[in-house]
């Protein structure tokens, strides 16, 4: 996968605490351009926390943050990272449709009034968009009618739809029903294979093994483990790493169950964060 | 000039304030027999005379509180022959059945709406011990109801204690007549500012309260 | 036309009622020209209430204090006193020194000032429900809207203020329902609507109950009106997935 020197996402040594409680106890980080990034971890671990720092919806008491050349960790108040925000894409776990909009107009409504697009162009995109999610026969439902996976699918392409530099999967997964995980991994494998920067937060082991260039292994606030996803989930240098995978991957040489169905049975690692 | 307003203020404070208890003698009667009636009303609304409370509800709650009160006051004659004497009827009186009558239309939808909000399950269970139709709702599910009336009743009583300021236009010597009469009274501006700004004082002393206590025991005992 | 008229009146006439009034050409303008003004008041104050509340329901989220404590205390005061003293401290009061600061180039006649009063004593009302409305939206769809980069002011027109709206709209409908039947209060100073109309051909004809059953059935109409807009509101701005 093509990796700039410039990264798209730097994080150093950065630091969070909710109160007294530390979430974040000193972060590095890199994402490369056209690099799939995901970060795993059991829940507590800090993943989602990572995301929201990088569009400014948290933040770090200490460390640098850099983002699409933008220094994040110094920008103040609201509208100093609406910039940011506009080449930053965002996937939640709650898919947070407009549920007074339908699926076009959830599509059209930003790129028309922040981007500016004209309001042919706006909706041309985003049906083009909704094809490539597999959702252009919904464009004039209203996200009340649609299921989870579908959803999901139009949130995906509702963040397509502002051009971004980078997108953010904030456990994308872990609300949906497991028939319907399927149709949303699809989706995000596609875009990477486009070359789309992506940072991930998942469970989904297997996907994540599947598409990532980089994995970054967390617990407890801090990076315990990084590298290519060949390297990581085959050969884990850490004894933690190790443990995590195993509960999380079952036993090698074992039969493999499909990741899903095998998280939703053990603890400590459940699914929601 | 100041001190001599507040002066005439201080003077016509008492008066003032018995024309308030008159306000709230009205209201007090009004909630009293609007809530009877209202139970009694809603209670119908559960059994064959069903279409009677309907029609009830719709007419009075879809009235002018205004247009009732000049109705009952019009209508009802000034003294009332019983038992072979003649007693005056007072404008007091029939302001107050003016306003009994929207209130029994409010109490009887409220009740309606305790009743309704009880889950199913409760009505189930009752049945299935062998209590008659009447024991179930006497034994078990207005009991019930009597926490879920109680915020909707208290925020009808201030809201009756406020129509009673209605009375004045009928004739009734409540605290906006004493008012009218002071202003005219004394007949200088400053004083009747003044006393029109008491009147908003006193009504909101009166009524504030009560919707505060409303607000917190909605919060107890909300059920939505 | 006439015929009509009179054979109406005959008919009514079997069971007790006396229409007569009718036959005036005086009292039947009168009362024609007190049903308009009763339905210029409703829409003109339906206005209003509704601009009030909008603004007043902003000040009471505003995370600034000089503008929610205000907010909050004139909600508070209008919704715990009488309308009818309002009224009065509006046009006995305000009005009479408004009247002796500039004369005759005082512009509010008593239905203008029946119209501010009505407006803020429902837009109140409004307010409150707009409120409730406001702070129902979750924060995690306005968290999604930020997310796309949209600012605070059209995070507010474009998600927050249409959801708000949506979960309001039932309590909007009552308030407007109360406000129809609250323009009656014109009469209290003597502005010609329907209600004062009444009483004059009443006291004259001595026909109370006749014009009770106009009245009530005029303000009837005029609310069920108000209900079925409200219902076809709520089916235009629907929204799948919630309530009904």
């Amino acid at each position: 996968m093509p990796s700039t020197d410039t990264p798209l996402v730097r994080l150093r040594d950065v630091h969070l605490a909710f109160g007294a409680t530390p979430v974040l106890k000193g972060i590095d980080l890199t994402v490369g351009k056209g690099q799939a990034v995901s970060i795993i971890g059991p829940s507590g671990s800090g993943k989602s926390t990572i995301l929201r720092c990088l569009t400014g919806l948290l933040k770090p008491q200490r460390g640098e943050l850099t983002v699409a050349g933008t220094a994040v960790h110094q920008l103040h108040g609201e509208a100093a990272h609406r910039p940011l925000r506009q080449r930053v894409g965002f996937v939640f776990q709650q898919y947070n449709l407009f549920p007074h909009l339908s699926v076009l107009d959830n599509l059209t409504v930003a790129p028309r009034k922040v981007l500016g697009l004209p309001a042919r162009e706006a909706r041309e995109q985003a049906l083009a968009l909704l094809a490539k999610v597999r959702m252009q026969h919904k464009a004039a439902a209203f996200p009340g009618e649609l299921s989870g996976g579908q959803q999901q699918r139009v949130a995906i392409a509702r963040a397509l739809a502002m051009r971004p530099e980078l997108i953010l999967f904030d456990e994308v997964t872990s609300a949906l029903d497991p028939e319907m995980v399927g149709e949303v991994l699809n989706v995000i494998g596609e875009l990477t294979e486009e070359g789309m920067t992506c940072v991930l937060v998942t469970h989904e082991m297997r996907f994540a093994e599947g598409i990532s260039d980089q994995v970054y292994f967390t617990e407890h606030g801090v990076i315990v483990e990084h590298g290519s996803a060949e390297q990581l989930f085959n050969h884990p240098g850490e004894a933690r790493t190790q443990a995590f995978l195993q509960h999380a991957l079952g036993q090698p040489g074992r039969r493999r169950i499909p990741d899903t169905y095998v998280l939703r049975n053990l603890s400590p690692y459940h699914l929601s964060v | 000039m100041a001190n001599d307003t507040l002066a005439a203020l201080v003077e016509w404070a008492p008066a003032l304030l018995v024309g308030l208890g008159q306000n709230v003698l009205i209201s007090l009667t009004a909630i009293a027999a609007g809530s009877a009636a209202g139970l009694f009303i809603g209670a119908l609304n559960f059994s064959p005379l069903r279409p009677l409370a309907r029609l009830w509800v719709q007419v009075f709650r879809n009235a002018p509180w205004l247009v009732l009160i000049y109705f009952t006051t019009y209508v009802f004659p000034f003294e009332v022959h019983l038992f072979g004497r003649y007693l005056a009827f007072p404008d007091w009186l029939k302001v107050t059945l003016g306003l009994a009558l929207p209130a029994s239309a409010n109490v009887a939808e409220i009740l309606r709406g305790a009743v309704g909000s009880i889950p199913a399950t409760q009505w189930e269970a009752a049945r299935s011990m062998a209590f008659s139709r009447a024991q179930v709702f006497t034994q078990v599910i207005l009991p019930q109801c009597f926490t879920r009336m109680l915020p909707p009743w208290m925020n009808l009583y201030a809201i009756i204690t406020m129509g009673t300021a209605l009375a004045s236009l009928v004739g009734v010597h409540d605290v906006i007549d004493t008012a009218q009469i002071a202003s005219n009274t004394v007949n200088r501006i400053p004083f009747t500012v003044l006393i029109y700004f008491s009147l908003l004082a006193l009504f909101f002393a009166w009524c504030f309260p009560i919707s505060r206590l409303t607000q917190r025991l909605e919060r107890r005992y909300a059920f939505h | 036309m006439n015929e009509a008229l009179h054979a109406l009146v005959q008919a009514v006439a079997g069971w007790g009622l006396d229409y007569r009034f009718l036959f005036d050409a005086y009292s039947r303008a009168s009362l024609v020209d007190g049903a308009l003004t009763t339905l210029a008041l409703c829409l003109c104050a339906a206005l209003g209430s509704l601009a009030v509340g909008l603004g007043l329901a902003c000040a009471l989220v505003s995370p600034r204090p000089v503008l929610a404590m205000p907010a909050r205390a004139f909600v508070d005061v209008t919704r715990n006193t009488p309308t009818l003293v309002q009224l009065y401290c509006a046009f006995l009061v305000l009005n009479m020194l408004l009247t002796q600061a500039v004369g005759t180039g005082n512009p509010f006649t008593p239905f203008a000032w029946v119209v501010i009063v009505i407006s803020l004593h429902k837009g109140a009302f409004h307010a409150e429900a707009l409120r409730a409305g406001l702070q129902a939206v979750p924060a995690t769809t306005l968290e999604a809207a930020g997310s796309l980069a949209f600012s605070a002011p059209q995070r507010f027109i474009y998600v927050q203020l249409p959801l708000a709206l949506r979960f309001a709209l039932p309590a909007l409908v009552n308030n407007l329902i109360d406000l129809v039947k609250m323009t009656a209060i014109a009469s209290a100073i003597a502005v010609n609507d329907v209600t004062y109309a009444s009483i004059m051909i009443w006291t004259q004809s001595d026909n109370v109950i006749e014009m009770m059953v106009l009245l009530l059935a005029f303000y009837g109409a005029l609310g069920l009106l108000v209900n079925a807009i409200g219902r076809w509101l709520e089916a235009r701005l629907r929204m799948p997935g919630y309530g009904q």
